[in-house]
């Protein structure tokens, strides 16, 4: 009898407990992202960003949908970048966390292998920094992209560079990853409108670190100018040795390093001049007072500073926030992703995106930055001036693709 | 013998009754994963485990199998049944070609020349953009049937789970086959003892060859398996790490035996789940878990159930 | 012509790296007959041990290469006794996939140690010379001397010294060597010792001249095994003809056919060699 009332006591003060908490639930929201490998660069710092912001929404009080507030509670798994490891995440997420919106994804080829079957399922996909196009191309209304693809930067790239006076642009780059090929041709295209051409397309691969061969070949075609397309690590040595051959003529790039990632392989005198053509993302000399309270924060959580594109996936977070209150609800996937669609640009946002139509996505569930030229003068990347870009056009034309 | 058929129904039953035992939908993807892996276990196991030559080109030619299974769909418009069959063919003559000069070479050589070829096979997927798409890959890949809702719906996890199963068993099946026959007895003495084969006017080249592009076209049949399902490829994952993950399979299981590859796909698909907690030592783990098995179990989980089993049978 | 030359000297300074690298391999090949793939992952560990104590705690860039070098030549004979030597009687593929696993091992160790970021070992060293247009970066003249200097301090070894002698009877007849009292326990402690001393060498001038990464050091055990094809297996003047040729034939190959493919091309090279002279450039047929 005893033992009974005691039970019964623990259950009413359980539901209680819980009674009390009713107005409060918890909402998970997961993480595919590369936290090992080559790639958790780019990976680790969006899952870290992703945490922060959770934890900043929740602060401020979580998602009021109707009469109920949700926490965010964030589940994060290792994709490592790799496509099979990226689906054994994702339908984790979804089949036994029960997990409808997905953030994250700085890599291409992951990316890829999600949005191949993430249109069938019950959940949204918000898309970071994996630059590859055609994610957004193919029609997925539950998918949305806060980082515009390579080619929007590259038509700016072009623009840019022709402004300059070159004629014979040498280009020399991983242009075995789709999305470096697609601003090289963007590049081309918009180069060759006023009288352009690229007159060499010279490759390395992702782990090849003697360029030599490549650039000596380059420098006897005499080229106005160089553009290096790929990921610092071996783009820092095509700089270095591109000087070690004597080489002196104007140098372009589309890496994204930042100033410590170069001055490991060359000295700053060898990266003197040189420009990197690329989204603004987040740079302290050109952020807002969003970007500068991320990076303040971001460096007392984690230690270190944030790199540069991780507030692509910070930004993801927060719309999504702002998507669900719009919709009313957490679990009609459709009504939050069509929200997103309809976001406009909200002033958490670190990254400095240009509205199309007066929304932050357009109809493909593509966002769009400024693009900046940013040129390494005496040790330091010292943005220049904003790059040329039409987030209006280059969106229809998007829009026209498949 | 009886003891051994009631076990493999066992097996059977039990691959059979899998989908309804389980729960969360998530290990019914990986069960999936793990069949296409015996698949390319069983492959493996032909040129590695009864041959005795260690092949690191497994993955580049399941890259084959998947791309030109996807490739021959999209481009020609061939019904997917028909390119899933096509696709071990094709992935046959390049190793034709592969194996050729391959095979002049005997011993770790030849796992070096066939390492050389994964790494060739990397490239010209990344490279070679007009047909494979590079980095990022082909997408929306078909599946088998008649689309989303027919009466079989391959999209239904389950439906792909028992056509996987089906295959599985028949190239295990085949393997059985191969192995019993006079060309299985032949590997097996080349593996034994290959100047032995020579001497006696055997033309081991012509059998080793056979044995590396049948294993080329098991690995072929898993990646347009492994395409179908997952809808998506890129080169990424048909490297060298992947052959490794093979090879580490046939050792794990059990190499020179059918079951082996069963129990070492499994390994190698779920181990990574329940290593999650030491993710960044996995590397470690693995070179360690592949050293001491060499060493101290070189039958693989296999041999060491077969050694238990003779022991607790000895003393009945 | 300017370009050729250029490229000649391109490909030279990458072939000094091959050639030390198979000089590492050719050794344990040919006395002990394992096929030691393991090798580019131990000899990274060297280079990023250099760069660990020469850039992280300021250790004199020439005592941490010491270290470095005396550190790798222990770890080789640990590797020796506690992998390969278990399996040295069992067959020939046993010590292959033991080499794989400690392959695995090394680099996950690498990884877990020094990070996934690129390292590369700070010299100090950026002039560059120019004679006629064709450029030298000072730098790759220093891994082009040093190369030199250690394939003749090896032949001198291997020719002139006692324990070179006795690793040579070995090689050609184990038997009568035991006879001739020569230790043969010792033998293989030895080679191994020498030949991850090379690689780690060899580490330094990757880690100094570009980069070491995740996976760098498996790349070059690949290149490595394609010198000694191309060369001759366990031939010591084939790994510094086949590493030179290899590597002038990809700096070649990525200036005048493709550089998307130069990888390709140079592993045709090697399936050439090997259909039309299986005994390698400088083997005996």
């Amino acid at each position: 009898m005893m033992g009974k009332s005691l039970l019964t006591c623990s259950v009413a003060a359980l539901l209680l407990g819980t009674g009390s908490l009713a107005a409060q639930e918890t909402l998970k929201i997961g993480v595919a992202d590369a936290l090992t490998g080559g790639a958790a660069v780019y990976g680790l710092p969006q899952a870290n960003s992703v945490e922060m912001a959770a934890d900043e929404i929740n602060a401020a009080g979580g998602i009021s949908v109707g009469d109920e507030t949700y926490m965010l509670d964030v589940i994060v798994y290792d994709d490592k970048a790799n496509p099979t490891e990226a689906t054994n995440a994702v339908r984790k997420l979804i089949d036994r966390d029960g997990v409808k919106y997905i953030l994250g994804f700085c890599c291409s080829g992951a990316t890829g292998a999600i949005a191949s079957f993430i249109g069938y399922e019950d959940a949204v996909m918000l898309v970071g920094n994996a630059a590859e196009r055609s994610i957004t191309t193919q029609g997925l209304t539950n998918l949305v992209r806060t980082r515009p693809p390579a080619d929007y930067t590259g038509a700016a790239a072009g623009a840019f560079v022709a402004r300059q006076g070159h004629k014979r642009v040498a280009v020399l780059g991983a242009l075995e990853t789709s999305f470096y090929a697609s601003y090289v041709e963007a590049f081309e295209e918009e180069f060759a409108k006023s009288g352009g051409e690229v007159i060499a397309h010279e490759v390395f691969a992702s782990k090849d670190r003697d360029m030599s061969p490549q650039l000596t070949k380059i420098r006897a075609m005499d080229p106005d100018a160089l553009l290096v397309v790929g990921y610092v690590e071996p783009a820092a040595f095509a700089y270095r040795q591109s000087t070690e051959l004597g080489m002196d003529i104007p140098r372009y790039g589309f890496t994204s390093g930042s100033e410590e990632q170069f001055l490991r392989v060359a000295t700053t005198e060898q990266m003197e001049g040189v420009w990197d053509l690329r989204p603004t993302e987040l740079t302290l000399q050109s952020t807002t007072d969003a970007g500068l309270a991320y990076h303040e924060h971001y460096l007392e959580r984690f230690g270190d500073a944030p790199s540069p594109s991780s507030p692509y996936a910070y930004d993801q977070a927060w719309a999504l926030k702002h998507a669900i209150e719009a919709a009313g609800s957490v679990d009609d996937t459709e009504a939050v992703a069509a929200a997103l669609r309809d976001l406009k640009i909200f002033p958490e946002a670190v990254m400095q995106y240009r509205p199309v139509n007066g929304k932050m996505f357009d109809d493909n569930g593509q966002a769009y930055t400024a693009n900046g030229a940013f040129q390494w003068q005496d040790g330091h990347w010292v943005f220049v001036e904003e790059l040329p870009s039409d987030p209006e056009a280059y969106s229809e034309f998007l829009s026209s693709l498949n | 013998m009886k003891f051994k058929t009631l076990l493999m129904l066992a097996a059977l039953v039990l691959f059979l009754a899998l989908p309804q035992l389980i729960t969360v939908k998530y290990y019914l993807h990986l069960c999936i994963l793990a069949l296409i892996w015996v698949i390319m276990a069983q492959g493996q196991n032909l040129i590695q485990g009864y041959t005795g030559y260690v092949s690191i080109v497994q993955a580049g030619f399941m890259g084959i199998g998947a791309y030109s299974s996807a490739l021959m769909g999209s481009h020609f418009g061939l019904p997917v049944g028909m390119t899933i069959i096509l696709a071990p063919l094709v992935t046959a003559v390049f190793a034709l070609v592969a194996g050729y000069p391959s095979l002049r070479v005997k011993g770790h050589y030849f796992a070096i020349v066939t390492l050389a070829f994964n790494m060739v096979i990397f490239i010209v997927l990344l490279n070679f953009t007009h047909l494979t798409n590079g980095e990022a890959g082909i997408s929306g890949i078909h599946k088998p049937g008649y689309g989303r809702g027919a009466m079989i719906d391959f999209y239904d996890r389950q439906v792909y789970y028992y056509f996987v199963l089906a295959i599985a068993v028949l190239m295990t099946t085949l393997a059985a086959v191969i192995v019993r026959s006079r060309i299985g007895q032949i590997l097996l003495a080349i593996r034994q003892n290959e100047d032995l084969v020579a001497s006696v006017g055997v033309a081991a080249w012509r059998y080793k060859l056979f044995a590396f592009v049948i294993s080329a076209m098991f690995a072929g049949l898993a990646g347009a398996l492994y395409a179908h399902y997952q809808s998506f490829i890129n080169p990424e994952i048909f490297g060298v790490a992947q052959s490794m993950d093979a090879i580490l399979a046939v050792i794990i299981g059990g190499s020179g035996t059918l079951t082996g590859p069963v129990i070492g796909a499994f390994f190698v698909v779920f181990l990574p789940e329940y290593l999650r907690f030491a993710d960044s030592f996995r590397l470690i783990l693995y070179g360690l878990i592949l050293v001491l098995a060499t060493i101290f179990m070189p039958r693989g989980i296999v041999g060491l159930a077969r050694d238990l089993g003779t022991r607790f049978g000895g003393r009945k | 012509m300017t370009e050729i030359l250029q490229q000649i000297i391109n490909g030279i300074a990458i072939g000094g790296v091959y050639v030390l690298i198979a000089l590492g391999l050719t050794i344990v090949f040919g006395i002990l007959g394992i096929a030691h793939f393991a090798h580019g992952s131990v000899s990274m560990f060297g280079g990023y041990l250099t760069f660990f104590l020469a850039a992280q705690h300021g250790i004199p860039l020439a005592l941490a290469i010491t270290i470095a070098l005396i550190t790798g030549m222990v770890l080789g004979v640990l590797i020796e006794l506690l992998a390969y030597r278990p399996v040295r009687h069992a067959n020939h593929i046993n010590a292959f996939i033991v080499a794989l696993g400690l392959t695995m091992m090394v680099e996950g160790a690498n990884l877990q140690f020094f990070g996934a970021e690129q390292i590369v070992i700070p010299t100090g060293a950026t002039r560059v010379f120019s004679i006629g247009g064709v450029t030298l970066p000072e730098l790759r003249l220093y891994v082009i001397l040093a190369a030199a200097a250690l394939i003749a301090a090896m032949t001198i070894f291997v020719e002139k010294t006692k324990t070179g002698q006795a690793i040579r009877a070995v090689a050609e007849n184990r038997d009568a060597a035991i006879l001739m009292g020569i230790n043969v326990q010792m033998i293989p402690l030895v080679v191994f010792a020498i030949s991850t001393a090379l690689g780690v060498a060899a580490g330094v001038m990757v880690g100094s001249l570009f980069a070491i990464a995740p996976g760098v050091g498996e790349g070059l055990v690949v290149k490595g095994f394609a010198v000694l094809i191309l060369g001759g297996l366990g031939s010591i003047p084939g790994a510094v003809v086949g590493g030179i040729v290899l590597g002038v034939t990809e700096a070649l190959a990525a200036g005048f056919i493709s550089s998307a493919y130069k990888d390709v091309i140079a592993f045709v090279v090697m399936i050439a060699v090997l259909l039309l002279r299986p005994q390698g450039l400088m083997g005996r047929a």
